[in-house]
């Protein structure tokens, strides 16, 4: 029955909370914000970074460069295949042979797509991990369903560490409901710890550098 | 208890080839942890900042867990509280069969392992299956993880390979770890497409915004919770931090602890469901809140689950995640065992350690493993009848010179009939690998005053 079952939910919650609130001493004090870590930053450190999680990076480049090197990658990665753009890359990139990814409702439509190219907010030099934003990437299936990821980022987003990653992120970056740090192709050591890129999420992740 | 934690060892101790493997990819990892540790040049500060937040959270666990669920609920999530592994078991196939699911996919989560879930969904006809690359091979063999983060690390290349043939129809004598992995890509991309529901394990919990933090390399919990329209994340309630701005102080910690690498391939920081969907959140006890109020215990609760304590264990790298016979082996395991008491005989694990403080020093966290074994060895009281015996000897003679000086004398005339004697003795399994040294013909005593007579 609803009712009993939400009764014991109930009950249990109170249990639980009881016997945390005898043994939780009200203590300790927060010991406040971590200061910054004397890290380098710079497209160029995070560029090497991301080299070494197996991912590729390219660029700075702006304007008709950043077309063109958008077509190329397209053309390679995805071969015959299908090639998407989230409405905020598109914008950064202009017309091309990307559809605009328009059904968030229906994240199995992205099944057979070969490219996904996303917009990142913020690029993080210590990790070679690029923040997307869930208002950038609201077909969210798209960033793991598609086979070569590319991700496309202002040069100037670039921060030497994860502390200054979380304190550069949009305003409303927890409004939305997700925010995915990405640090290189998806991969797995579970075999005999021998490194293979490409798990279950894209195989390659390729992050350009804008100059705007 | 199927049987005694020695004996279990010895089994895995048997095969040579299988221990030298295991102990050799193990090390590998502790090693890849010192090198990434080495390039960060704040890691001692992060610790204790790391620990002093846990600190915070841990005495104000109460406050943090209602912040949590107003702002997780305000997000449009379902909170869930579960006291035990059997009603937090009884929510999730609940939620299921509600709304009739037959298929779930699942990314890795030790709280789920811990609960015994799988088994509960699967006696209702639900099929689970494990999707981060190890759990789908243990899975496959019918086998529980070795290890926390690379469940699947006591098995070769070739064993995996005959496994994927026998039970996925993969080419046999295929043994290449990359060309295996595809073909598990592909078979298990079939099962996310089919999916109905997603659970996934959860690796913080923030107060302050109601968010859920899910961190993999394979991108399996991100395919999960972007696909089927009903996602259930389980948690242990220790799981909390207070703010998004404490979370960068635990991503630096964790990868490069685990494996070495500086962040996971996907970190996802999830706040309310996809538009369209559902997320419940199932925070769970289970004996959580009994190690909150026991004050020697209660910094285990600070555990991150990166695995570098059993990386660096000289006893889990011999004889293997299966010999402790727990959801999570290793020093960590074995410290909350007997409090999450998942399975009988944890309290006995405190005695599978050298004490030697490897794990205190590799803990992300600072969590005082060693001590706290030796603080379970002496609240449980799991000494065998003649260590108690031994140990009383040996406190009656070291408190008192005039006997141990006579003790020293005595044993010089015994020695060499050590070690033949004691031979079927219980006290001769201490001495199998070890040998007696010659006796030098009197006691350390005797020799100390002799030469502290004529000096040279």
């Amino acid at each position: 029955m609803v009712a009993t079952k939400g009764n014991t939910e109930v009950s249990a919650r109170e249990e639980i909370l009881g016997r945390i609130r005898l043994a939780a001493l009200h203590k300790a004090r927060h010991p406040g914000q971590h200061p910054p870590p004397a890290l380098p930053g710079g497209w160029e450190t995070f560029a090497g970074r991301l080299e070494s999680v197996g991912g590729t990076p390219h660029g700075p480049v702006a304007g008709a460069e950043l077309r063109r090197m958008a077509f190329d990658l397209a053309s390679t990665r995805a071969g015959d295949g299908r090639i998407v753009a989230e409405p905020t890359a598109a914008d950064w990139l202009g017309p091309g042979p990307w559809q605009l990814a328009s059904d968030a409702a229906i994240p199995h439509a992205y099944e057979d797509v070969a490219v996904g190219f996303v917009r990142g907010r913020v690029a993080c030099a210590e990790n070679g991990a690029v923040a997307v934003a869930g208002s950038d990437a609201t077909s969210r299936a798209l960033l793991v369903l598609c086979q070569h990821l590319v991700l496309i980022v202002s040069v100037d987003s670039v921060v030497p560490d994860l502390h200054a990653g979380f304190a550069a992120l949009p305003a409303d970056a927890f409004g939305h409901h997700h925010l995915t740090w990405i640090s290189g192709p998806s991969k797995t050591a579970d075999i005999e710890q021998a490194l293979v890129y490409g798990a279950h999420g894209p195989l390659t992740l390729d992050v350009i550098g804008v100059e705007r | 208890m199927t049987a005694r934690l020695d004996q279990r060892a010895r089994e895995v101790l048997a095969d040579e080839d299988a221990v030298r493997r295991h102990d050799a990819s193990v090390f590998d990892l502790r090693q890849r942890r010192d090198a990434a540790v080495a390039e960060v040049p704040d890691w001692e500060a992060l610790r204790e900042r790391a620990s002093g937040i846990k600190r915070h959270l841990l005495d104000h666990l109460d406050r943090y867990l209602e912040r949590f669920e107003t702002q997780a609920r305000a997000a449009g999530v379902r909170v869930h509280w579960a006291t035990d592994a059997a009603s937090a078991n009884r929510i999730v196939s609940e939620l299921l069969a509600a709304r009739q699911v037959r298929q779930v996919i699942k990314s890795k989560s030790m709280l789920t392992e811990e609960c015994g879930l799988n088994p509960v969904l699967e006696a209702r006809g639900i099929e689970v299956v494990d999707t981060d690359l190890g759990e789908r091979i243990v899975q496959l063999a019918g086998e529980p993880p070795s290890h926390i983060i690379v469940p699947a690390i006591h098995r070769s290349r070739f064993e995996i390979g005959a496994l994927f043939h026998r039970t996925m129809g993969t080419p046999e004598g295929e043994s290449d770890p990359e060309r295996l992995t595809r073909l598990a890509r592909a078979d298990l991309r079939r099962k996310f497409t089919e999916a109905d529901a997603a659970i996934t394990g959860v690796n913080f919990a923030v107060a302050e915004t109601g968010s859920i933090v899910v961190v993999t390399n394979e991108g399996n919990a991100d395919l999960g919770m972007s696909l089927p329209n009903l996602h259930i994340a389980c948690m242990g309630l220790e799981k909390l931090i207070p703010a998004m701005s404490d979370l960068p102080v635990f991503l630096r910690l964790l990868a490069r602890s685990a494996t070495g690498q500086p962040i996971s391939v996907y970190t996802s920081v999830v706040t309310g469901p996809r538009p369209g969907a559902e997320l419940h959140v199932v925070i769970v006890d289970n004996g959580r809140s009994e190690l909150l109020a026991s004050d020697g215990h209660r910094g285990a609760l600070g555990c991150i689950r990166c695995g570098a304590c059993l990386n660096t264990c000289p006893v889990y790298r011999k004889a293997g995640g299966y010999a402790y016979d727990q959801p999570i082996p290793g020093p960590i395991g074995a410290v909350l065992a007997p409090s999450l008491r998942a399975k009988e005989g944890g309290a006995e694990l405190a005695q599978a350690s050298s004490l030697c403080g490897s794990c205190s020093a590799v803990c992300p966290m600072r969590i005082d493993l060693h001590g706290q074994l030796l603080a379970w060895r002496r609240e449980n009281r799991t000494a065998g009848a003649l260590e108690r015996v031994v140990t009383f000897v040996a406190a009656t003679a070291m408190t008192r010179p005039a006997l141990f000086g006579a003790a020293g004398r005595t044993a010089a005339n015994f020695w060499s009939l050590l070690g033949r004697r004691f031979a079927g003795n219980p006290a001769a399994s201490w001495l199998h690998g070890r040998e007696l040294p010659e006796h030098p013909g009197e006691s350390f005593r005797a020799q100390w005053l002799r030469r502290r007579e004529t000096p040279k």
